[in-house]
């Protein structure tokens, strides 16, 4: 009984509060407001000019890296791109026949990147590629005596033999020229292999271990294929006409290897489709200075009792833009990708920017971060940067950041800035999803001033 | 029971209760909060029994009980707040306190209890049409206390007793604002680098007494055949909140923290009570309990337009109550048997120009044989608040205590 009651009297003080004790915003509003709680934080702006970067850096990966999707071969923009095939296989009859035959030939056939050659993006004009290519094939020759040599090689890891191209010393090289000519109905491309090849491999008779690597500096463009883990895989014939017979082999993985042939080694260039990037250093001085005379106390000020800090809603740079320093294959324009230096439980460990969207701008003019495009700046987001370096502002840090070109953009004013699917059910593709083989020099970007412009939220009141 | 405290569980998730004070320590639970000393109007820290258990305010009355008691007390609480015409109400359930006492006959009697002192707790998202996107405010902060007590009667002078207890501070403090941005003074082609981008104003720290383990209360207690009284005393001391504030995108991006302590002089406290017992089981009583404060309090806030202090005065409570104890014998009739009470208080808060009054009703049901009670107060009243900050609030509580008495280790 005495239960039940208090059971029912809760319930009824409860319903009844929940009528009653409903609180309404506006009240509360002004109920904060008494307290002097903000309903918002205030947002201010602050364009900082003149800054100059302390240092421009470019750093180029030249490591060989795995080939095994996509493999480009050729020269472009002062990158050489070779190529190195693996193959390993066990064949004592094709080594019997082979040691026999007298005119035995060999090619490689790469299957062209179809994607990339037919699509609407890629410049239609350029069609047939036409080239008489110098083609350097140079290659590592191990003979073995049965088919667990060929699983031992398999068994190295991709990055034991990735290290062991970085000191490429071949058994042999032959230089030869090859008439390239691809139209929009090609698919493969035929690379005629030097005899020498065929000589080396006439002196096996079990199992061998080839390494081959297929160089062309002096090539007009860079070529795309296949690489050796798709569908599309190269192969390497070797035609036997005594005892007719045509024998395939596969590479079980293909690496690419970069070289650099900039001249010029202070120039701030970046590349694309290679991990290259720009690393740009700014002294922190002229920004505090700023930042001191814009709130008219000495900056980082900590307040007399209270929390007053402030922090970076948003921060973006500006620089100069000069396009005809550059060159691009597709003519797209170009995204340039950018990250920051900030501090991760005292390590200083780079963090790749966010991208707010400036909507009206975009529709107007296209976004700002986009070089081979309208326009004579570049302006990129450096939040996460900036709001470290304000941060940390007493340690006398400076700010770091990272440039890098992104993928080439199809429709520089969409404003989704990410391939989407349309009311109509289509997939509007804003980015082109190949790299652009394109070399950008951003070395009068950094001799001229660039702007930072921030957006800073604080606490400091009205008292 | 299981319903009942089912019940709370579920309310728990409401909070918010009295908001004055919010920035400096919070609402304080007068009396450990228990329901039977809130249902005779917070007085009747001197009256003795069997079975009374502790008294915060007078560590020494539990060495005339014979009985070991346990006591958890729940607290749901409605505030209405008003000012300028306006007004909007919270709501919450807390637990101010555990107690525990054991009475060792002739070496006197133990106890502890776990006590909410001070809280600060709201939690509500605010929109109005002015603002962009809704703020989230939320106030979590508890000073908490472990309070073990030691008292005896004295020798010779049996009707005399002596206790002390220890104040153990512990708690944490939790502050977060998370607001929108007000980009009024953007132009407008520049509001679009920071709409939607919310901030969270977050400050978090620790309570505890600064340079000691802990502040001690002594007391002494008067037994006489119808009228009992007590002196205690309660050591000033300084608690330390140690805070980190932070001004933060998520909690993931944040800055790094400033660190920051603030130190509240809490004065020494003088309580007095008298119990007088008239028709073998009618009890009235009186307690008075002053602290004055002599300095203001650094407040949690200290950012934005916020006050950086909360200006104090001197805290007085001023308890006057009626009980009519239960029967204890089970053959009586069930009305006999439960326990009325009755009373109302003064008190000025510890906040500048806040006073309170209020009044409450209670009932202590038997349930059972063995002596276990449910106790049960319902309080309202009214805080008035003189100052541009505080509004006036309009409360009523329910206070819910359960009571298990046992007799380890005694034999008849």
């Amino acid at each position: 009984m005495k239960k039940k009651l208090t059971l029912f009297l809760l319930f009824v003080a409860f319903a009844l509060s929940a009528c009653i004790f409903d609180s309404d915003d506006t009240v509360m509003g002004t109920w904060i407001s008494d307290r002097g709680i903000p309903s918002g934080y205030k947002v201010q702006s602050l364009s900082i000019g003149d800054l100059t970067p302390v240092s421009a850096e470019v750093f180029l990966d030249s490591a060989p890296s795995l080939a095994n999707d996509r493999a480009v071969l050729g020269t472009a923009a002062n990158i050489s791109h070779d190529l190195v095939f693996d193959f390993a296989f066990w064949d004592t009859l094709f080594f019997a026949d082979l040691k026999k035959a007298d005119s035995a030939t060999a090619y490689l056939a790469l299957s062209l990147l179809r994607p990339f050659y037919t699509s609407k993006s890629f410049p239609k004009d350029s069609l047939p590629l036409k080239e008489d290519l110098t083609l350097t094939v140079s290659w590592k020759l191990d003979k073995g005596p049965s088919k667990s040599f060929v699983d031992s090689v398999g068994k190295v890891s991709d990055a034991s033999w990735l290290s062991s191209l970085k000191k490429w010393k071949p058994d042999a090289s032959a230089d030869t020229t090859i008439s390239v000519s691809i139209t929009a109905k090609d698919t493969v491309l035929r690379l005629n292999m030097p005899s020498d090849l065929i000589a080396a491999l006439k002196k096996l008779s079990k199992a061998c271990h080839l390494q081959l690597r297929l160089s062309a500096p002096e090539a007009a463009r860079t070529y795309r294929f296949y690489g050796a883990g798709t569908n599309y895989y190269p192969k390497l014939w070797v035609n036997i006409p005594k005892v007719k017979s045509y024998n395939e082999f596969n590479p079980f993985r293909m690496s690419h290897i970069l070289s650099n042939k900039e001249s010029c080694t202070d120039c701030a260039v970046l590349h694309g489709g290679v991990y290259d990037s720009l690393v740009v250093e700014y002294e922190a001085a002229p920004i505090m200075k700023a930042l001191s005379e814009f709130y008219g106390d000495e900056f980082p000020y900590q307040g007399k009792g209270n929390d007053v800090r402030q922090t970076v809603v948003l921060a973006q740079m500006t620089f100069a833009r000069d396009d005809s320093q550059g060159t691009s294959e597709l003519g797209l324009p170009v995204q340039v990708v950018v990250g920051s230096y900030v501090d991760s439980a005292g390590k200083n460990v780079r963090q790749m920017e966010a991208y707010r969207l400036n909507k009206e701008l975009i529709a107007s003019e296209g976004h700002p971060n986009l070089v081979f495009y309208d326009g004579d700046s570049l302006t990129l987001q450096v939040t996460y940067g900036l709001r470290d370096l304000i941060n940390r502002a007493q340690d006398g840090s400076t700010f770091k950041m990272m440039m890098r070109l992104g993928y080439p953009v199809l429709q520089a004013k969409d404003s989704t800035y990410s391939d989407h699917r349309t009311s109509s059910g289509d997939t509007s593709y804003v980015f082109f999803s190949h790299f652009d083989h394109a070399r950008y020099d951003f070395s009068s970007s950094m001799k001229q001033p660039s702007t930072l412009k921030l957006w800073l939220a604080n606490k400091r009141g009205d008292k | 029971m299981k319903k009942i405290l089912g019940i709370l569980i579920c309310l728990a998730v409401w909070s918010g209760a009295s908001v004055i004070g919010l920035d400096a320590l919070g609402e304080e639970q007068v009396a450990g909060g228990m329901a039977s000393t809130a249902g005779r109007g917070y007085a009747g820290g001197a009256k003795t029994g069997d079975a009374e258990g502790l008294s915060i305010l007078n560590p020494a009355r539990n060495a005339f009980d014979t009985k070991v008691v346990f006591n958890v007390n729940f607290l749901m609480d409605m505030v209405a707040l008003r000012k300028h015409g306006d007004y909007f109400g919270v709501r919450n359930v807390i637990m101010p306190s555990f107690n525990l006492s054991f009475p060792m006959g002739d070496f006197g009697a133990i106890g502890v209890s776990l006590w909410q002192s001070y809280s600060s707790n709201i939690k509500e998202d605010v929109k109005d049409s002015a603002m962009s996107m809704k703020t989230e405010l939320e106030y979590q902060s508890s000073v908490y206390e472990i309070v073990p007590n030691y008292t005896m009667r004295l020798p010779i002078i049996r009707n005399f007793a002596i206790g002390a207890s220890a104040h153990v501070v512990m708690g944490n403090s939790m502050r977060d604002i998370s607001m929108g941005p007000d980009a009024s003074g953007l132009p407008s082609d520049e509001t679009w680098a920071v709409s939607k981008t919310k901030i969270s104003d977050h400050v978090d720290g620790t309570w505890e007494v600064k340079n000691h383990p802990a502040y001690y209360t002594l007391a002494l207690q008067y037994r006489g055949h119808q009228s009992s009284f007590y002196f205690s005393y309660t050591t000033p001391h300084t608690l330390l909140n140690k805070l980190d504030y932070n001004f933060r995108m998520s909690e993931l991006d944040t800055l790094a923290p400033t660190k920051r302590s603030r130190e509240v002089k809490v004065p020494a406290m003088l309580a007095t009570g008298m119990n007088f017992r008239f028709m073998k089981r009618n009890n009235v009583m009186m307690d008075l309990a002053v602290r004055g404060w002599d300095e203001d309090i650094e407040n949690i806030g200290g950012s934005f337009s916020m006050d950086a202090v909360t200006e104090t005065q001197k805290d007085m409570l001023v308890g006057l109550g009626f009980q009519r104890d239960g029967s204890p014998l089970f053959y009586d009739p069930y009305f006999d048997r439960v326990t009325y009470r009755l009373g109302g208080w003064y008190k000025t808060w510890y906040v500048k120009d806040v006073y309170e009054l209020g009044g409450s009703l209670g009932a202590g049901f038997p349930l059972g044989r063995k002596g276990t009670t449910l106790d049960i107060a319902f309080q309202t009243g009214k805080r008035f608040a003189d100052n541009s900050r505080d509004w006036d609030e309009t409360f009523f509580g329910i206070r819910i205590g359960l009571m298990g008495v046992g007799s380890w280790g005694q034999t008849h």
